[in-house]
């Protein structure tokens, strides 16, 4: 392995050079282990046993390690919980990805103006979910929302769209995506700029109309980019939890509790821990599942196209 | 790239034409083109601008909430005189002392990953070893993994271990996001430095964490100093971990608004100026490192 064709390369230099990064890097690697490895183990642990607050005698059973998981497939809350979250993530996703893609369309220019106005539209990502999500529950509260004011004004006043079953959870994907478009325009723009010009100028000389090109030139060469993005932030949208907690508190009802909401119900309202951790375990199931999709299908094979 | 081709199109458009739908000839005439395009170029900015107006406008009216005497709060004019009584009231009660904690969470969450991070991703840069990738996938894969999988083992071992609505508790659980963040980030800042620096330095006797010291750290400080400030944010940013890992003395400043909502009522200058304050360091930051900015919070996403 150590490769003996350099010149000034004696065999104990290199041992040492090894010996030297390794020193480097088991620090990082020890801790990580200790925090997210070790967590990881434990919440498996923990989802076998009927462990709770109430019950701390039964900690650490483990005559039936099942019996959260058999719950689940039981518990209507749970299998509601999961549609919801697959409603919600649908739908911020589907809207992010257009929104995200149309505004980087518009703002793939040279100007000063467009550059700075790139960086601006960043605002909604970066600030804190939980500002994010008063600013929403602002928006939603029919006394000082402004939309609701002028609604009023026009002659359709409307109901609290968080309080109506019907819309809660429309408006929880229309506040995720105010927060999250940033995201796939910061992608889509990378990947416009990118883009070699001789395919689009050799297809607009044969008299390609606009959208033939943004169809077969435009979104071929972004397609990979947008796919890495999709998968991206549907994993983040089963984190989603200040704006649900704060705008909706899952409610009414049961309408927007999505799954994540739901094992934190368990675990932290009720502390059902291990019934919360089996919970849990499954979202990261999920998780894992689409992570390993992102590593087959884009994130490792478009890294010879993106330039550096 | 227009220009060249309006002096090229006329001539090269005409021997294909009759091949070409003939309602696309019309379409293209040369002598209109520079003016379309210059007002195409304008429309866009004029389009940009208005939508730019359009999304922001949510995050304006809580700022300018915040400034609202409390009795205007339910008006609907537009004009007012500005007061600092939501900042004012801010004062009397925890709000202060949270924000503090925020301030420390993150500072020390921030000295703690990179002084792990930054070795740990020299070392995989410079360092092709067999299984580098296998460490490298598996620290994206804790970027992925949701909160709520590491808050209930936490929680409970914190709960044994006194860390519970600690300061430092809570800093070490940041190291779950953050450490992922320093190591992918610092890996493409140190790839930027070119290796014949640092094997020069060999040569004249450097050991390998000397070299990395002397040359490639300085090499990418701009790099580090962006990657701080994106752990910082991130720590900042934090609600769910803060919300169920403190109780009353850690308290982080975003669950102490979400204690406003809670339990003082619907004091609207109050929450909307808390905030502001909680969202004005991010804003800030945002347009100081907003070049780096684009790695950090795509990181994992691009391989740049």
């Amino acid at each position: 392995m150590p490769s003996p064709s350099l010149p000034w390369t004696a065999g104990g230099w290199q041992a040492e050079r090894r010996r030297a990064f390794g020193l480097g890097l088991a620090p990082a690697l020890a801790v990580l282990l200790l925090i997210t490895l070790l967590p990881a183990a434990a919440l498996l642990v923990g989802s076998l046993t009927p462990l709770s607050l109430t019950d701390p005698a039964g900690s650490f059973r483990f005559d039936d390690p099942l019996v959260n998981y058999r719950h689940l497939l039981e518990d209507e809350r749970f299998l509601g919980s999961i549609a919801t979250q697959l409603k919600l993530s649908a739908a911020s996703v589907v809207l992010q990805l257009g929104v995200g893609l149309g505004l980087a369309l518009l703002l793939d220019g040279r100007s000063r103006l467009l550059a700075s106005a790139r960086t601006a539209f960043l605002i909604p990502m970066v600030l804190p979910p939980i500002v994010v999500a008063l600013i929403w529950k602002i928006i939603y509260t029919p006394d000082v929302s402004p939309m609701h004011r002028a609604l009023e004004h026009l002659g359709l006043p409307v109901h609290s769209l968080i309080a109506n079953p019907g819309t809660a959870l429309w408006a929880i994907a229309v506040a995720d995506t105010w927060q999250w478009f940033p995201f796939t325009l910061l992608m889509v723009l990378a990947a416009l700029q990118t883009m070699p010009a001789e395919p689009l100028e050799a297809a607009r000389l044969d008299g390609a109309s606009r959208w033939q090109l943004f169809r077969f030139i435009v979104l071929a060469h972004i397609r990979p980019v947008l796919v890495v993005c999709g998968l991206f932030r549907l994993i983040d949208s089963f984190k989603a939890f200040p704006l649900i907690y704060v705008l909706t508190d899952g409610g009414p009802g049961n309408a927007t509790e999505v799954t994540n909401y739901y094992g934190f119900i368990q675990a932290f309202n009720f502390s059902y821990w291990g019934y919360g951790s089996a919970i849990a375990m499954v979202i990261l199931a999920g998780v894992f599942l689409l992570s390993w999709g992102v590593g087959r299908l884009g994130w490792n094979t478009h890294e010879h196209d993106t330039d550096r | 790239m227009s220009t060249t081709l309006t002096a090229d199109t006329p001539l090269l458009h005409a021997p294909p034409a009759p091949a070409a739908p003939l309602v696309h000839a019309p379409a293209l005439p040369a002598a209109r083109r520079p003016r379309t395009a210059w007002l195409r170029r304008h429309g866009r900015s004029l389009a940009a601008a208005l939508v730019l107006a359009a999304v922001l406008f949510p995050f304006l009216w809580l700022v300018q909430l915040a400034f609202r005497p409390a009795e205007a709060v339910f008006d609907d004019a537009l004009l007012f005189r500005p007061t600092l009584d939501g900042f004012a009231s801010l004062l009397q009660g925890n709000f202060l002392r949270s924000f503090w904690n925020s301030l420390v969470v993150s500072t020390l969450s921030t000295v703690m990953s990179l002084l792990i991070g930054v070795p740990a991703a020299y070392a995989l840069t410079r360092w092709r070893f067999r299984g580098r990738r296998h460490v490298a996938l598996w620290i994206l894969v804790t970027r992925m993994a949701p909160p709520i999988a590491f808050t209930i083992p936490f929680f409970l071992a914190w709960r044994w271990l006194g860390l519970q609505d600690t300061l430092l508790g809570l800093a070490l659980v940041y190291l779950t996001f953050n450490l992922a963040i320093v190591i992918w980030l610092m890996q493409t800042f140190f790839e930027a430095v070119p290796p014949a620096l640092e094997e020069a330095a060999y040569i004249d006797g450097c050991g390998v964490w000397q070299a990395f010291r002397r040359i490639a750290l300085p090499l990418a400080a701009p790099g580090l100093a962006a990657t701080a400030v994106l752990c910082f944010v991130f720590s900042w940013n934090d609600f769910f971990y803060a919300l169920i890992l403190t109780r009353t003395q850690a308290v982080t400043a975003p669950v102490a608004i979400v204690n406003f909502l809670q339990y003082e009522g619907w004091e609207w200058t109050k929450i909307a100026a808390a905030g502001t304050l909680v969202a004005l360091p991010v804003v800030v930051f945002t347009v100081l490192v907003r070049r780096y900015l684009v790695r950090g919070l795509t990181a994992g996403g691009v391989k740049d």
